[in-house]
């Protein structure tokens, strides 16, 4: 017991506090000549862990929870992200602790995705808090080629490379 | 005009010129040596994390990995201004910028970021880790309904030509010709038929998968055209018996008709339900 309270106190020493994920809306829109697709996700986790002015931030969520209306175009959605082998989105960003009070954010976020990991730089967010809470929105302006994914086509038209994010998140911190 | 002057002022260009190309040419000898040590948040070495360096003018760029002390060394570097990345296994990249003299041996000590791992969210190893079957799987899967829907939409050709031809056929015509054509083209469409379904029957199941949207239409209207594809051949070949012994239809033989239009606009329906997708 003594042994667990000695590790313990060492890493609640480091972290002077931390966010967490409450609530999260991920949609990616897909364009293709004939229609639109939005696949949605409510199944965010999301941790902040925060020490010298710093936070390290990590978002991810299961590829397969993507619900875009159809579970057959879902399911090939799954097939083309390569989900079945790597079937988590993670999503890593540091941010100084003072981000919190200003009403934008850029981040740079590195994101793993299909096996492959790309990194988007100043990526802007609004941000809104109200009391221990912020709620942050942005569109991450992801495309198909910087995951290597291959389009997934329709009629043999593919859709198009721009496969932008929308991220809606509710964070709480906890001290 | 004296050529000489001219020559000797060219011949002094060239020189002044060279020597002047000659200091960048010495100041790019890759002599220069970086080195460090490699911690995570904890200030604990990281062994076998990796070292990216990129010259940020040439775009040129060498990697290595820790050893076991956490320890790096890239020598026979250009001096300049570089950019270095490090990343390993459940931390985040952490890039940094270093000026490289030319001919000195520089430390420079790295820290991870990234305390954060999947399990710290909560996600068990059953949900972060795919494999390389569940992939093979849903490969699978796709290529066989890619197959599925190909001689299916190829399908629709033969049985288009079959219910225009079966006007033909049927009725008060005596015309074997029609007869036969109707009944050769009706052989093709089910052939094609009980291929595609073939494929979209033996396609892998996807465990944990409910069925939503369009796709639930196109397999409940495969209840209809299904045992319409089965029904309707028999029919037929009792509607040819019938019509080839001089006989008028009669029976259940004469229902054929009516079952072959309910399938084929069945069929007709379960293409277009999901002809929206991709």
């Amino acid at each position: 017991m003594v042994f667990f309270l000695l590790l313990g106190i060492p890493i609640f020493a480091q972290t002077d506090s931390q966010w967490v994920l409450e609530q999260s809306t991920l949609t990616y829109h897909v364009t293709h000549p004939l229609h639109q697709v939005d696949g949605v996700s409510h199944a965010a986790r999301g941790k902040g862990v925060c020490h010298a002015g710093q936070c390290d931030f990590l978002i991810a969520v299961p590829v397969k929870t993507f619900d875009s209306g159809d579970s057959n175009r879902d399911l090939h959605m799954l097939q083309v992200t390569r989900g079945g082998q790597f079937p988590m989105v993670t999503v890593r960003t540091r941010l100084p602790e003072s981000a919190s009070a200003s009403a934008t954010i850029h981040a740079d976020l590195e994101i793993q995705f299909a096996g492959q990991t790309a990194k988007y730089d100043q990526v802007l967010f609004q941000q809104k808090s109200q009391g221990n809470e912020i709620r942050i929105t942005g569109t991450i302006p992801a495309t198909l080629t910087d995951f290597k994914i291959d389009p997934p086509s329709l009629l043999t038209v593919a859709v198009k490379n721009e496969m932008p994010v929308r991220v809606e998140m509710t964070w709480q911190r906890q001290k | 005009m004296n050529p000489k002057p001219s020559k000797f002022i060219l011949g002094a260009w060239i020189i002044a010129l060279l020597s002047l190309l000659s200091f960048p040419l010495r100041a790019q000898v890759a002599d220069a040596t970086l080195a460090g040590t490699v911690t995570d948040p904890a200030s604990k070495v990281v062994p076998n994390a990796k070292i990216f360096i990129k010259n940020v003018v040439t775009r040129q760029s060498v990697e290595t990995q820790t050893d076991s002390a956490g320890l790096y060394k890239l020598s026979n570097l250009v001096p300049g201004d570089y950019e270095v990345s490090v990343s390993a296994e459940g931390f985040s990249t952490n890039t940094t910028k270093v000026m490289i003299a030319a001919g000195t041996k520089q430390t420079l000590n790295l820290t991870l970021a990234g305390v954060l791992s999947l399990g710290d969210l909560g996600f068990s190893p059953a949900q972060t880790q795919g494999s390389a079957q569940d992939q093979a799987r849903l490969n699978k899967r796709s290529h066989m309904l890619k197959i599925h829907q190909r001689i299916g939409l190829i399908d629709t050709v033969p049985l288009v030509a079959t219910v225009i031809l079966g006007a033909g056929a049927g009725g008060k015509s005596t015309s074997s010709t029609d007869r036969f054509a109707h009944l050769a083209l009706g052989s093709v469409t089910g052939d094609l038929y009980f291929l595609s379904a073939y494929y979209a029957i033996r396609a892998p199941k996807i465990q944990g998968t409910e069925t939503r949207g369009s796709i639930r239409l196109h397999k409940a209207l495969a209840w209809i055209h299904g045992p319409g594809m089965i029904l309707t051949p028999i029919l037929g070949i009792m509607a040819f018996d019938q019509k080839s012994n001089g006989e008028k239809v009669h029976g259940i033989a004469s229902a054929h008709g009516a079952v072959a239009i309910v399938t084929a606009a069945a069929y007709g329906a379960s293409i277009l339900s999901v002809s929206i997708k991709f």
